[in-house]
Parts: C-alpha cells; sequence; structure tokens
C-alpha cells in the first residue's frame, strides 16, 4: 500500500492539544521490552528534539509577529510529543543503560539507512560514521559490567554484536576534516534527504545526552569517557549536516522536518511489536499530517513553490529497526582505518589527522583506552558480544 | 547470549574501598540472579533461587546495618530517606517471604518472581539515587572504605557461587534459613564494624 502523507488529513491542530492526564504515558519494562522499541522511542525522541530546536531557530530568523505566533502554536504540540515520546523510557534504567541503547540505535539505524541510500557519496558517509559508533557501544559495554556488573546484552539482546569498531582514540580527526559535501536538494533522491535529516537528529540527541548527562557520575572513568565519546559525537553531527543542502530555504526545510517526521512515525507504526507503543506512533502521525500541511501553506506562502517539487511523490520503504550484523561485520572487514580527508576519506594517517592526535592525546592513553585496561584488571578479561564469531580483522580478535 | 559471567562482587578484582560502588555491584549481581532463576528450570531454578535468596539476604542486612545507619546519622533529611528505602525492603521482604514457600516449579512462582524483580529494581535504583549519591558527599574516603569493609564481612557469611568440592544444595543446608542467615549476617557485621571502628 502506498502512503501520501500530502493527500492525507490528520487531527486538526486545534484538537491536538494533551492534557497532563494524556501526557501521563506508562514506560516500557527496560529488561523485557524488545530492545528495538526502545531505538524507536530513542529514534523518535531525537528527531522531536530537532524539530523543536528547528522551529525555534526559525522563529529567530522570522519577522512577521503572525508566522511567529503559528510557528508557537505547533511547536507546542511538538513539544508535548517529545514529553510522551521520551517518557516512555523508564525511571529505573541508570544513564548508562540509556546510553547503550542508544548506541544501539546509532549502529542499527546508521547501518540500515547505509544500505537503503541510494547516493554512494551519502552512503560512504554512513558507513564511516557507524564503525565509530560501533566501537563507542564497546567501550560503554565494558563501563556497564564494571560499574553495574551487568552485560550489555541484557539491553542489545544478541540482536547488535557488541566488539571493537574503528578504534574511539582514532576518531579525533581535525575539524575541518568533519566537513563533508552536501547533496544537490534539486537533483538528489527525496529519499537521501530523509535519511541525512533523520541521522543528524539521531546525533545531535546523542551529544546532548552526553553532555548533560556524563558528569552526573562519579567515577572518574565514567566521566572522563562520557567526555572523549561526547566529543566524536559532536564530530558526528557536523558530518552529517553537512551532508545536507545549505540552498534550501527555511520553509523547504521546515517542510522535509514535518515530511520526515510523518515517515518515521508511519514506519514505526508499521514495525512496533508493543500495542501500546504502537498506538502512540498513530497518534502523532495523525497530528504530524496536520503540522505537515501547515508547513507547506508556509512554503507556499513565502517561497512561492509547490512542497511537491521538493518531496518524494509518495513515502519510501519503510524505515527499519532490524540486525544489520552481516553488513556491519563487511564494514569491519574492509573499512576500519579509514580516516577523513577534505571532504573525502584515506587509508593513511596524514599530517593533519597525527597534528590533532597529538595534541589531543597530549601522549597519554585515551579514557577510550583506559576503560578497557581498567575493565581487564577488574576482571582479567574484555566485555564482547560476538553471535556471529570471531572479530572479521584478525588484529581485533581478543587475545 | 556470551558464555562470559560476570563475577560477584568480592570475586571480581576491584579494589572494594567505596562501599557505594560495591553495593552498586551487588545490584547487578541481583539482577544476573533474577536473569538466571528466570532462565533455568528444575532442580537448576530451585538452586539459582536459593543463591538469590542468600544474595539478597545478606545484601540488605548489610545495608541495613552499615549504610542505612550512616544515612540516618549524616545525611540532612536522612530519617525520612532510610525510611522510605526501609519501606520498600519491608514490602520486597513480604513478597520474598510468599515466594520461600512456593516451589520453583508452582505455576504462581514465575508471577510472584517478576513482581519481585520489579520491587528489589525500583528500591535499588532509588538507593543509589536517593542515598548513595549523598553518602559520597557526605564521607570521606576511609569511612568509605570503612563500609566497604563491613559489608564485605557480611558478604562472607553467604558464599553465593556454588565452591568447586562443595554441593550446593548441602552448602545451603548448613547455612540454614533465610533469618538464621541475617542473623549471623548482622553478627559479623557487628563484629567488623567494631573492630574497624
Amino acid at each position: 500500500m502506498t502512503f501520501n502523507p500530502l493527500e492525507q488529513r490528520g487531527i486538526p491542530l486545534d484538537r491536538q492539544l494533551r492534557s497532563w492526564r494524556e501526557l501521563d504515558v506508562k514506560p516500557i519494562d527496560p529488561d523485557r521490552c524488545d530492545p528495538y522499541t526502545r531505538c524507536r522511542i530513542i529514534t523518535m525522541n531525537g528527531i522531536e528534539v530537532e524539530a523543536i530546536m528547528f522551529s525555534h531557530q526559525l522563529a529567530r530568523n522570522t519577522v512577521d509577529p503572525e508566522v511567529k505566533r503559528q510557528l508557537a502554536r505547533v511547536r507546542y504540540i511538538e513539544a508535548q510529543q517529545q514529553k510522551v515520546v521520551n517518557w516512555l523510557l523508564p525511571g529505573v534504567s541508570s544513564v548508562l543503560e540509556t546510553t547503550i541503547a542508544y548506541e544501539q540505535v546509532a549502529v542499527d539505524l546508521t547501518a540500515w539507512v547505509a544500505r537503503m541510500e541510494p547516493d554512494p557519496y551519502l552512503q560512504q558517509a554512513y558507513q564511516f560514521g557507524v564503525l565509530e559508533d560501533f566501537d563507542h557501544l564497546y567501550r560503554y559495554a565494558n563501563l556497564y559490567e564494571m560499574i553495574e556488573h551487568r552485560k550489555a546484552e541484557s539491553i542489545v539482546d544478541g540482536l547488535t554484536e557488541v566488539m571493537p569498531g574503528r578504534p574511539t582514540k582514532f576518531h579525533h580527526r581535525d575539524p575541518v576534516d568533519n566537513v563533508r559535501d552536501p547533496y544537490a536538494k534539486d537533483e538528489t533522491n527525496p529519499l537521501s534527504k530523509l535519511h541525512a535529516l533523520t541521522i543528524m537528529s539521531a546525533e545531535q540527541q546523542t551529544m546532548n545526552f552526553y553532555m548533560n548527562t556524563g558528569p552526573t557520575y562519579m567515577e572518574p572513568i565514567a566521566r572522563q569517557l562520557y567526555q572523549e565519546i561526547g566529543l566524536i559525537e559532536e564530530e558526528h553531527v557536523t558530518h552529517y549536516e553537512s551532508l545536507v543542502d545549505p540552498g534550501e530555504t527555511w520553509w523547504e526545510q521546515l517542510v522535509n522536518h514535518e515530511y520526515n517526521e510523518c515517515y518515521l512515525y508511519y514506519s514505526f507504526m508499521e514495525q512496533e511489536s508493543d500495542p501500546k507503543v504502537k498506538a502512540i506512533w498513530e497518534l502523532h502521525l495523525n497530528m504530524e499530517l496536520e503540522h505537515l500541511h501547515h508547513a507547506c501553506d508556509l512554503m507556499r506562502r513565502h517561497d512561492g513553490r509547490e512542497p511537491e517539487s521538493v518531496l518524494a511523490p509518495e513515502l519510501p520503504n519503510v524505515l527499519t529497526f532490524e540486525p544489520n550484523k552481516g553488513y556491519l561485520r563487511e564494514l569491519l572487514d574492509t573499512q576500519m582505518d579509514l580516516t577523513t580527508l577534505g571532504a573525502g576519506y584515506v587509508r593513511e594517517a596524514h599530517e593533519r589527522f597525527e597534528q590533532m592526535q597529538e595534541q589531543i592525546h597530549g601522549g597519554e592513553q585515551p579514557p577510550s583506552e583506559r576503560v578497557m585496561a581498567e575493565h581487564g584488571a577488574m576482571f582479567g578479561r574484555e566485555y564482547r558480544l560476538q553471535t556471529e564469531g570471531e572479530h572479521p580483522d584478525p588484529s581485533q580478535r581478543e587475545k | 547470549m556470551s558464555e562470559l559471567s560476570t563475577p560477584q562482587a568480592g570475586d571480581d578484582h576491584a579494589e572494594d574501598t567505596d562501599v557505594v560502588s560495591l553495593l552498586m555491584r551487588q545490584h547487578g549481581d541481583i539482577r544476573n540472579l533474577f536473569d538466571e532463576v528466570e532462565a533455568c528450570t528444575g532442580e537448576e531454578r530451585r538452586d539459582a533461587f536459593r543463591r538469590l535468596v542468600r544474595l539478597l539476604a545478606v545484601h540488605e542486612t548489610a545495608e541495613e546495618e552499615v549504610v542505612h545507619p550512616f544515612s540516618r546519622r549524616a545525611l540532612p533529611g536522612g530519617e525520612q530517606v532510610v525510611a522510605d528505602r526501609l519501606a520498600e525492603e519491608r514490602a520486597a521482604k513480604e513478597t520474598l517471604s510468599a515466594l520461600e514457600d512456593l516451589d520453583p516449579g508452582d505455576p504462581k512462582f514465575m508471577p510472584q518472581l517478576m513482581r519481585l524483580r520489579t520491587d528489589v529494581q525500583e528500591h535499588a535504583r532509588a538507593e543509589e539515587r536517593y542515598e548513595f549519591t549523598h553518602i559520597r558527599r557526605s564521607t570521606d574516603v576511609t569511612n568509605l572504605a570503612a563500609m566497604a569493609k563491613a559489608v564485605k564481612a557480611a558478604e562472607a557469611m553467604a558464599p553465593t557461587r556454588p565452591h568447586p568440592g562443595v554441593e550446593s544444595g548441602a552448602a545451603n543446608m548448613t547455612l540454614g534459613p533465610v533469618a538464621a542467615l541475617m542473623d549471623r549476617t548482622r553478627d559479623a557485621v557487628r563484629k567488623a564494624m567494631g573492630k574497624d571502628g
């Protein structure tokens, strides 16, 4: 069945406000939920946070008070959506547990997008990034066992493997090498725009999460690891946001945001295994359809163009959370030693990269290495979850 | 699932000089044992459940003897914080004693166990957030280490892993009922606290 959000009507905006009772959602059970339900929640929270912050930025660049008021109305509803979505996460989870779930999102969402991305340059950007989040998952999983004596498999549930990716210490690049070339808005496949927006939003939320929760830890190694990976998340936001064509007008970007929200709520509604959560995806889709129509009206009015000219004629295939183990193993086998140079990728450690490495590490081991040493001292081994056999790269097998 | 098993607090090579880190790792050990009970059946489940009950008994007794008294004395509003934790512990103990009377093969066993799992988990997080953070803030490394030592003395009362050469069932028999185990744990902790401080 094809679904064209432009042809559907949702819940009228003046009937979208929810009372406290409706906002008070029951959280998922952290130990017995479908891990991909949690991944969908974390993804949609990142999407809603981006929607809110984008709308704030747009409002700050808008002169017309009537338009400001319109943006405020929709944004308030989006703020309620964010509250409902993120409040599905249970209070009983620790920050580290949520962190591991964030990294599972980063791995399986980015890997899926990389598999489906039609543009080879954009695909390379996702392939490059996913191997870094994959390594973050491994480092945090080891920290988790040290602090809470629990294994990350109790969270990722064997759907995502946990083992080294591109070593975290090599993610610290000269900032200028994090800037990619953008797609061309009038030539690119509309699906590519949705992919870029989705991954950018997810990484941005991860950056926000680490920058705010990292200092809540008391253990020195935990504080330091969040600082290190938090900085890499900033690099990732730079990396992914630079893929988006900056020539898109504010109104075109607003339409893309709303369209992407429809796409994702529709996708997740189609797959959701938890009926209560599914009902939320469905409700929010019906709200987003109206937000999209409002955005389309603004684009017509301010740009004098039809939104259809920048959007896909129908929703692309649903975005899916599923294991990507084989695909990731292929990337581990072929792309571990890549770094960036300018807007491209190289295998050798070039001068600018070496300089950055020297300066940031200051001749010492970074937290991402020390966490492994401390874990080793405590348990005499590493924590890994290799459901499909040995690591594809012999140098990364456990000694 | 991986073959790795996480050793219990005391059996890893952590320094255990901080009572808060030690108790947090024990919270994980307790969750691991809940998972183990759920995952196996028959005699294995019975054995895992016995180990769970012992660890819970020892852990809660140690907290009551070492950590809560400190919080009551040293934290602003400590009385109330501890009263809240004790109420949670009482509720958990009630579920636990109901469970003890059931055979792990009984159809009522698993639903009760799941309820206990949720209660214990909520209680553990509440301790970590509303009690432990304040303990670290209110005392120094010497006292954190002294309290850790007392908790470790309690742990020694109940070997929670079947040790080589000792049939776990037999070991359990010699430990006797939970109430007696709690009494002995209390004595051991008090002795350790007296010696150290």
